[in-house]
């Protein structure tokens, strides 16, 4: 089917994306895993009326953020799970346990913000400009630009603390 | 961590995710196909063969009415056939109110306003809830006693008199227990509203 195969083709080029956001949104591997089947799963869901207006990443920011709020107030009532059973090896290098440290600093910073603000720092880090930033959460450029100053003064009160 | 150190190794991080590839296609099938998630759905199947239970025992209730012969059983009896179909409608309608947000078109400002707007609406009706419970633990028995054992606890046994304060001892507790659970999660959707509107 070819729409499944194009499909196919758009997440694997972007699984960064979807591996970057279910980490930040969760607090350990067997979450982050389940909640990278139900961004991928609600990506398929919403591809039929993807119409290539936005940029694939656009859309896929845009269907991953939301997927994990909605995850973030499901996960309290879900009563077991349903794993597929894969490895999340889409970490920037294994071997290189200095930067996976760092990593894992850097996660722990952005896990302590709270959840508007995760989204948007994520955006930010991710080059997005302010526009694209816009797009993605429906905040207005310049409300973007005033949350992301709250935010780094926010982050750098922690680094000096 | 400086935020200029940060925004280096995000890049340095997405630069090397860039060359690596862990998906297959037989796994992203996976993902997409509807039996390995039912998990999130499953919770509405459980929440509706409750409401299912308590609408056969409104049902049940409805055709035994006419047993009910005194003033404090008819009041007793219509309290808790309304329970019984209002509350699951109530509760129903607000996880079908989440179930229903579109992830697909929907900001992620909508998404998290929707999400904390439906939170604060459902422990609402939980708060209630937990009012109602005291009265209807207190009639609902007596009610069936009368409906099918065609006793009347209030006159014709003690029972009542260990039952009812019994009750009221154990919805003490559960009140307590249920309206911290309820400020703790309200207090959490305020601050998301809070976070939302800029004050935080």
């Amino acid at each position: 089917m070819q729409n499944k195969s194009e499909f196919i083709k758009i997440v694997k080029q972007n699984e960064g994306i979807i591996y970057k956001i279910s980490r930040v949104y969760t607090n350990d591997e067997e979450d982050q895993k389940d909640l990278y089947q139900e961004v991928v799963y609600q990506l398929w869901k919403s591809f039929g009326s993807f119409r290539a207006e936005s940029k694939v990443s656009t859309w896929m920011y845009r269907i991953a953020l939301n997927t994990s709020i909605a995850w973030l107030n499901k996960r309290k009532r879900k009563p077991h799970k349903i794993s597929i059973d894969f490895e999340l090896h889409n970490k920037a290098d294994e071997k290189d346990t200095l930067m996976e440290e760092r990593l894992n600093v850097l996660y722990a910073q952005i896990k302590q913000l709270g959840v508007v603000d995760k989204g948007l720092i994520l955006l930010f880090l991710e080059g997005k400009s302010y526009e694209e930033i816009s797009q993605i959460t429906g905040f207005t450029s310049s409300n973007v630009g005033t949350r992301l100053a709250r935010i780094k003064q926010k982050l750098k009160k922690r680094i000096l603390k | 961590m400086e935020l200029e150190e940060m925004q280096n190794l995000w890049a340095e991080m997405s630069q090397k995710m860039g060359k690596q590839q862990s998906l297959t296609d037989k796994i992203i099938t996976d993902m997409i196909q509807q039996k390995y998630r039912n998990r999130f759905d499953k919770i509405s199947t459980y929440e509706t063969i409750g409401a299912v239970v308590c609408f056969i025992a409104a049902i049940l209730m409805i055709v035994n009415f006419g047993k009910l012969d005194t003033w404090y059983f008819v009041l007793s009896g219509g309290f808790s056939i309304a329970y019984l179909l209002v509350l699951p409608i109530i509760v129903l309608n607000s996880l079908n109110k989440i179930k229903r947000l579109n992830i697909a078109q929907n900001t992620y400002k909508q998404t998290i306003l929707a999400f904390a707007k439906a939170k604060k609406q459902l422990l609402q009706v939980q708060k209630t809830g937990i009012y109602l419970n005291v009265i209807f633990v207190a009639v609902f028995m007596p009610v069936v006693g009368k409906l099918f054992h065609d006793k009347d606890v209030f006159l014709e046994s003690n029972l009542v008199y260990i039952y009812i304060p019994l009750m009221m001892v154990f919805l003490f507790f559960f009140s307590k227990w249920g309206y911290s659970c309820y400020t703790n999660i309200t207090s959490s959707a305020e601050k998301v509203l809070q976070e939302l509107e800029g004050n935080k």
